[in-house]
Formats: structure tokens, C-alpha cells, sequence
């Protein structure tokens, strides 16, 4: 079964170059979740972007596994505190509208 | 166009071996690989100047004719020679980003051809795309098409009603073509909301200052004040001081893709006193003031 919002994991790494004993060693790093379907295992379409920058991370700059967790957290850090900088700048341009 | 000194990008001598290369490139792309310093454009020049650098001096042949012809590239004779042998060789690798080359200086292309050599064959999502419209607080009020060019592009988007200053959303697919039969990246949308004269907004809430005169403050009445909604009558209650505050419900904000929801609107009292008086309302005041 695959649709819109399910990739086969065979065809993932097909696509993508990736042996599937690289997918199964994300997800026991927590980095991704799988669905499994019948006897089939599937990624979800919405975590592509991750699991590419995971990728590009591995092979690019050779980062293990616990490196990218630990980029990972980071990321999520700075992706939150840039979205509290956007809130506060605008409670701020409140009072001052020239910012 | 100007020579590019690759060398000098990734800190290295004319010497250096493939190792040192390796060595350097590595370190470097790390601290300025795009998904290690998200939206920061600086560190993306940065990673683009490093992969070209990359591309040439660990390519044996590449880093050969740059040794050859680097500083000398106006000869470009021989250069447009060395770039037709390259086009028909073809090939496109999986790079950051999907293999693009876009981004390779003039300089690059000139020499090398806008081709990369060989390497794996994976299928990459396109590149996401970034970009920026620009609204006044008005045109935010409510849900309106917008053209944005992109890449060459003309895009059609529904820009909902509510949306915030800052907020990013994404249009899926819209971004670069992936390579080697990958999907397309996506277009990431930040909108800009400029501040308007009149209102000043808080959330889904409006902020109005409303000029009142002492009369209607002392005695009370009514005032016509504006909202984005049109204009309405707001009852003024006796002896209203200067400063004060009334709330109108739902004359705010639209929720952000919660229709028919508004913030409120809050409008501020700025008593004014009156000037240029006559003498006879110089008098009236001063027997008030006695009373």
C-alpha cells in the first residue's frame, strides 16, 4: 500500500541511495517514525525534508548518529526561539512602530 | 567577473594534498553547511564557495587547468574549448540541494561549465526556495490572491486574512526541480506586515487612538470612530477621562484561518483641550473653576 502520505521504505532508499539498515538505525535513534501497514513498513511524506537533512548531514559532513540527535535538538531549539523572537518583536513594534 | 582564489576559500597552499583538502573542505562545511545555520543567507555564500572550491581542487583534472589557467582566465579561448568538452560529458551529482549548480560563480561556469562530474546518482528533492511579500496591516485584514515571481515563475497564492508579521508558510512543491526524478522542494513565503498610521496591533487585537473633544468628555455624547470594518458610533459616557479605554468586541483582528473570528478593537480617549478661547469662554471657565 502506498499513497500520498506513505513511502515504502524500499522505495525510499531505492530512490534515495540509502541502505534500509540506515532508515531502521533512525528509527532507533528516535530521529524518524515508521508506520507499518500490513507487512509493510512506510516513512511519512511530511518527514521527507528531515530525513534529507539527515542524510545530507551523515554523508556530507560524515556526523554519526548521536551527532545529528544532538543537531537535531538544537535545530528544534533555534526553530523555537526564532518563532519567540517573531512574537516578541511584533509585541514590541507595538510600542514602538518604527522597529 | 573576477577570479576566484579556491585556495584561499578553504585556507589552504598550492601544495596541499588531497587530504588536506578533504580535511579543510570538511571542517568548513560544517561550520557553514545550510541545514547547521538555517536562514542565514551568509553561511549559505559561505557553503556555496566552499563546494566550488571543493568541486575543483578534488577533481584532479578540474584543479589541474585551474592551477594551469586560473589567474589567466580571460584567455578564454582555450577555457570555451575546455567547457564544450565538458557539456557533452554531461552528468549531474547529488550535491546539497539536489545537484543544482545554481549558484556557481561566473567565474566557475566559465571554466568548468555549469555540469558537475559524476558521483552518486540519488534522487534529491528540489531546493526550497525562500521568499518575501510585503503587506500594509490593511491588506492583511482581509484574504486576497497575490502574484509573486519566483525564480522566473509567476505564482498565484491565497494570502489568508490575519496573517501575522513574520509568519512563514509553505507552498509545497514549488520550490526547485528535484534531481534525477526526486519531487520538487517547496517555496517558503514570509510575509512582512508593515505598520499602518492609524492602527497598532497586538495579536488579533487593534489599538486606535481616537481624538475627543472636552465637551463630549465632560458631558458625554457620541463619536464617529474608524475601524477597519467601516466607520461606527461609539457612546461617550460623561466626565470620560483622557486616557481611558472602551473595547469593541470583534472589531479587531480576523483570526488567522478561523473565519468569521476578530479580535477586538481597543480605542484610547486623547482629550483635547480647546484653544484660541474668546473672552467670554475665558470667563465661563473661570466661573466654572469657582464653582
Amino acid at each position: 500500500m502506498e499513497n500520498d502520505q506513505l513511502i515504502a521504505i524500499e522505495v525510499f532508499c531505492a530512490s534515495y541511495d540509502v541502505e534500509y539498515a540506515f532508515v531502521e538505525s533512525l528509527q532507533e535513534h528516535d530521529l524518524i517514525e515508521t508506520v507499518i501497514v500490513g507487512d509493510a513498513r512506510f516513512l511519512q511524506v511530511p518527514q521527507l525534508n528531515r530525513i534529507e537533512r539527515i542524510i545530507r548531514l551523515h554523508h556530507e559532513l560524515d556526523i554519526n548518529l548521536e551527532g545529528i540527535e544532538a543537531i537535531q535538538g538544537l535545530l528544534s531549539r533555534i526553530e523555537h526561539l526564532d518563532r519567540e523572537i517573531a512574537t516578541l518583536r511584533n509585541r514590541l513594534q507595538f510600542y514602538e512602530p518604527g522597529l | 567577473m573576477a577570479f576566484v582564489d579556491y585556495y584561499q576559500i578553504l585556507g589552504l597552499d598550492k601544495n596541499a594534498d588531497d587530504k588536506a583538502i578533504k580535511n579543510a573542505y570538511r571542517k568548513l562545511a560544517r561550520k557553514y553547511h545550510p541545514d547547521l545555520n538555517p536562514n542565514d543567507k551568509e553561511a549559505q555564500k559561505k557553503f556555496q564557495e566552499l563546494n566550488e572550491a571543493n568541486e575543483v581542487l578534488s577533481d584532479p583534472e578540474k584543479r589541474k587547468k585551474y592551477d594551469k589557467y586560473g589567474k589567466d582566465w580571460q584567455h578564454s579561448e582555450e577555457f570555451e574549448r575546455a567547457r564544450q568538452a565538458r557539456s557533452q560529458a554531461g552528468g549531474q551529482e547529488g550535491q546539497w540541494y539536489g545537484g543544482s549548480s545554481e549558484g556557481f560563480s561566473d567565474f566557475f561556469e566559465s571554466m568548468f561549465g555549469s555540469g558537475f562530474g559524476g558521483g552518486r546518482q540519488a534522487r534529491f528533492r528540489g531546493q526550497d526556495y525562500q521568499a518575501e511579500i510585503h503587506l500594509g496591516l490593511r491588506d492583511a485584514y482581509e484574504t486576497h490572491k497575490q502574484t509573486l515571481t519566483v525564480n522566473g515563475k509567476n505564482i498565484r497564492i491565497t494570502v489568508p486574512a490575519g496573517v501575522e508579521n513574520g509568519q512563514t508558510i509553505k507552498i509545497a512543491g514549488h520550490g526547485g526541480p528535484g534531481s534525477n526524478g526526486g519531487p520538487n522542494g517547496d517555496l517558503y513565503i514570509t510575509f512582512s506586515v508593515g505598520a499602518d498610521e492609524k492602527f497598532r496591533r497586538s495579536g488579533n487585537d487593534l489599538h486606535l487612538k481616537a481624538d475627543l473633544d472636552l465637551y463630549t468628555a465632560v458631558l458625554g455624547g457620541e463619536l464617529v470612530v474608524e475601524t477597519l470594518s467601516g466607520k461606527v458610533k461609539l457612546p461617550v459616557k460623561p466626565e470620560t477621562q483622557n486616557g481611558s479605554v472602551v473595547r469593541l468586541k470583534g472589531k479587531g483582528f480576523p483570526v488567522y484561518k478561523q473565519d468569521g473570528q476578530f479580535g477586538d478593537l481597543y480605542v484610547t480617549f486623547d482629550v483635547k483641550i480647546p484653544t484660541n478661547l474668546t473672552d467670554r469662554q475665558k470667563e465661563l471657565f473661570t466661573e466654572l473653576s469657582k464653582s
